[in-house]
């Protein structure tokens, strides 16, 4: 019998369907896959599982009764835990505080810590050795955030795990040793659910899958008995007969430089990056995670007051302290980070689209309204994005279509540099390629140029016309046109010759 | 042994804790030479009577903006428990003391819980419901004692100095009567932070949502945080009838922003979750050195406020400055 078995769940937010009719079964000591694009449901499924959401119909069988928990922690004392996409932790607690957070055991009076710290070392031993759990979660890099987040869902010993996309954050290390524990908890019988967007990783660990398009599931494969196609797989998620397929031509590119950048330092995390940008060139930067990548584009766009190098944009000079600099000489990021570095998420979308605009050193008394909601509107048809007007707050957005809000943001504006600091991460294969695509035709049409950074090697092979290695906050090799290839930019981020 | 030294150095530069007691040494120092004599037993007593009502609240201060709030209502609810408790004594009857107590006491819990459910359960933004309830609070002390005035029982006088109380002056010689309230307000904290309550209060500062997506109730955490410091604002105003023998409804105006500022000198982060309680009694030392300086500097009338405030953003400031150098230190540290 299966451990869990959800039948016909629906799901609406404020009008819009999230999910029609979700069906799922869980079994004990199997790791099912879910699959999907951005918006098709399959984290609202598991959401309404674990109680974070109400369901609007359906309903959800779990060891022998109809279970329906108001509350994520009603789930947890029931034997179901989730490990959330955007993180649960407590930023000023250390690690074993959040590893043990709700289920404090006492002794005497007073909390038992010793316990604590024992068992919470206990998991991040198998997971990530000699991480320290006497670290604030705020001193930890995002990968060893991950990490903590898993070693909490797991300290209460669930009977069903739920994976919401953990493995966006971590090194293939990281992952690897993921796997094997969930491997081994597999064996101990916990069943459990597992969400990414690499389908490389759900073909490794998963023993069967459910793929979910626009809020109903439309496939299903189970590989004990059922050949791992990967094409067939991709179709599933896209509805589409063909895969997505992404041809690069490497095209000749005039020696007219747009950006240059000479010895920048910035602390500890950057020394001594220079560079040359081309008109019209999509320059990538690759490596292993950490390696001072996204400090690199957060002081290319002048986040860093303490940032020294010199810099020049069509030749003339820019002091890359503020980023007001970076946006007045055209060099506009896109973040990774889009909850807290690139939206506003309680403000609706024209007020998104419009701020960097009231930046402007030239901007007229009154804000022309009229014509700004114009603009919004002409953008997010270009871009596609998927919402019931311009006035929505952000936070009702599915993550693609937040990640184009904060793309079209610059789009009015006279672009030089585009710095895109893994703008796909957490979006889907689809909404991955149209936003690619948008950018590249940007490229072509307006001469653009774009710096990419990309945590993804297959997006920096697809769309990069060279690639810089960085490798301890240093530019250690680059590759230029068809050197760019997987086991090159490996090769190289590992510094192996 | 030198290169060993300088590390040691380094870890105590590095703890948060470090400028705040740098800053009350300072003020000690500086108080000290103004002042000739300091050390004496009598001036040191008198500065810790002095000193007392406002590290408690402090404390109280400290806990609730850990938990992510504030109390703007601090002094009146303090100047409220004060008027009741000095309209309900009789001279003549030696039993109003306890009844004082304990309907001071009770107030003291409604006072606690008014504001949590305001801020935990309302969910209204902490400045501005406990600003609002700053009026309730001091409309009722203006009912209960329109004009200052009170009484007190004989024996209560024990509460500031057990000296001037038949049968228990041997304690009160042994241990100023005030550093028996600030030790209780450390032992009660000592309790709460070892039990979940104080890890989820912390908890509860640092990130509301995500606390409550991890079993806590953190609407009731708040309102255990309030109701903390509202019984150290009993402690406070239990110490004042004492002391005084009556109340006023305005007698708390002045500390509450005096406490927000001490637990700020402290090193309570004000975005909550992060800061230690026992550090707030630093920063209200911090605070009253500044307006005995002040005194014993001989500036004239006119100015005295306008320095005191000067000092007081300059002690800010100077922690502000430290922890960004500390941020900054980390950035460059090694790789």
């Amino acid at each position: 019998m299966p451990l869990l078995t959800a039948t016909g769940i629906k799901k609406l937010f404020g009008g819009v369907v999230a999910l029609s009719n979700g069906n799922l079964t869980c079994e004990e000591g199997k790791i099912t896959g879910l699959l999907g694009t951005n918006g098709s449901g399959k984290s609202t499924i598991s959401k309404i599982i674990t109680g974070v959401y109400g369901k609007d119909g359906g309903t959800i069988i779990y060891d022998g009764k109809e279970i329906n928990f108001k509350n994520p922690n009603e789930a947890k004392m029931n034997g179901i835990s989730m490990v959330f996409q955007n993180l649960s932790l407590m930023p000023d607690l250390t690690v074993w505080q959040n590893i043990v957070l709700g289920i404090e055991k006492k002794k005497g009076l007073f909390l038992d810590d010793k316990q604590a710290i024992e068992l919470a070392q206990s998991i991040i031993n198998d997971l990530k050795p000699g991480m320290d759990v006497n670290k604030k979660v705020s001193e930890l890099n995002p990968g060893e955030q991950q990490i903590t987040e898993i070693a909490k869902a797991i300290s209460v010993r669930p009977k069903l795990l739920i994976f919401d996309e953990p493995t966006a954050a971590l090194e293939q290390e990281e992952v690897n040793s993921l796997f094997r524990y969930m491997r081994k908890l597999a064996g101990e019988g916990v069943a459990m659910i597992f969400t990414s967007h690499r389908l490389g990783e759900v073909m490794e660990i998963c023993d069967n899958i459910v793929v979910f398009r626009n809020g109903e599931n439309v496939g299903s494969m189970d590989f004990a008995v059922e050949e791992k196609d990967a094409d067939a797989i991709v179709k599933m998620i896209t509805g589409e007969t063909e895969g997505i397929h992404i041809s690069k031509e490497y095209h000749d590119i005039p020696d007219e430089v747009v950006f240059e950048v000479e010895n920048l330092c910035y602390g500890k995390f950057l020394n001594n990056v220079s560079f040359k940008l081309r008109k019209g060139e999509v320059l990538g930067i690759g490596g292993l995670a950490g390696q001072g990548q996204t400090e690199l584009m957060l002081a290319l766009a002048g986040n860093y007051r303490q940032t020294q190098c010199k810099a020049q944009v069509n030749g003339q000079k820019v002091a890359l302290t503020k980023p007001s600099n970076a946006v007045q000489n055209g060099v506009l990021l896109v973040p990774g980070d889009r909850q807290k570095e690139g939206t506003f998420q309680r403000n609706s979308i024209y007020y998104n689209m419009i701020f960097p605009k009231l930046g402007l050193k030239k901007q007229p008394l009154f804000t022309p309204r009229k014509k700004y909601r114009e603009e919004a509107e002409q953008v997010c048809q270009a871009l596609s994005v998927r919402a019931k007007s311009i006035d929505v707050d952000l936070y009702t957005l599915s993550g693609g279509n937040q990640q184009k809000i904060v793309v079209g943001k610059w789009l009015p504006f006279d672009i030089n540099v585009l710095l895109l600091a893994d703008p796909a991460k957490g979006v889907d294969v689809r909404a991955k390629k149209d936003l690619y695509d948008f950018i590249m035709n940007m490229v072509r049409e307006k001469n653009m140029s774009v710096i990419l950074y990309a945590s993804d090697s297959d997006e920096l092979i697809s769309y990069c016309d060279r690639l810089l290695i960085m490798y301890e906050g240093e530019v250690v090799s680059e590759l230029v046109g068809p050197e760019i290839t997987e086991d090159n930019i490996v090769a190289k981020s590992m510094r192996v010759e | 042994m030198k290169e060993k030294n300088k590390i040691n150095w380094k870890t105590l530069a590095g703890k948060p804790e470090f400028s705040t007691i740098l800053m009350l040494v300072i003020m000690v120092i500086v108080t000290a030479c103004l002042q000739k004599n300091f050390f004496s037993q009598r001036t040191i007593l008198s500065y810790i009577n002095s000193f007392t009502p406002l590290i408690l609240l402090a404390m109280g201060q400290a806990v609730v903006i850990i938990a992510g709030g504030l109390d703007m209502s601090c002094g009146t609810s303090m100047a409220l428990m004060l008027c009741v408790m000095t309209r309900i004594m009789d001279p003549e009857q030696p039993f109003s003391g306890v009844t004082a107590l304990v309907i001071g006491l009770l107030v003291a819990i409604a006072i606690g819980l008014i504001n949590g459910f305001a801020v935990g359960y309302l969910r209204l933004p902490a400045v501005i419901a406990t600003f609002a309830t700053s009026y309730a609070w001091l409309g009722t002390a203006l009912f209960v004692t329109p004009t200052p005035g009170g009484q007190q029982v004989a024996w209560f006088k024990a509460f500031y100095d057990m000296k001037q109380v038949p049968g228990l002056e041997a304690i009160g010689s042994v241990i100023p009567t005030a550093l028996l309230w600030i030790l209780l307000a450390c032992v009660v904290w000592y309790i709460i932070s070892r039990t979940r309550t104080g890890r989820y209060i912390y908890a509860v500062g640092s990130d509301a949502e995500n606390a409550y997506a991890s079993g806590i109730n953190t609407a009731k955490i708040q309102t255990i945080a309030y109701v903390i410091n509202a019984v150290f604002l009993y402690f406070a105003a239990v110490y004042y009838a004492g002391q005084n023998g009556a109340g006023s409804a305005h007698f708390g105006d002045t500390l509450t922003l005096q406490a927000i500022a001490a637990a700020v000198v402290g090193g309570i982060a004000m975005s909550g979750g992060r800061g230690n309680v026992y550090l707030a009694i630093a920063g209200a030392l911090i605070m009253s050195f500044v307006s005995k300086i002040i005194f014993f500097a001989d500036i004239p009338n006119a100015y005295q406020t306008l320095v005191s405030g000067l000092i007081i953003i300059a002690a800010i400031g100077i922690s502000a400055a430290y922890a960004a150098s500390q941020k900054k230190a980390a950035l460059k540290g090694g790789k």
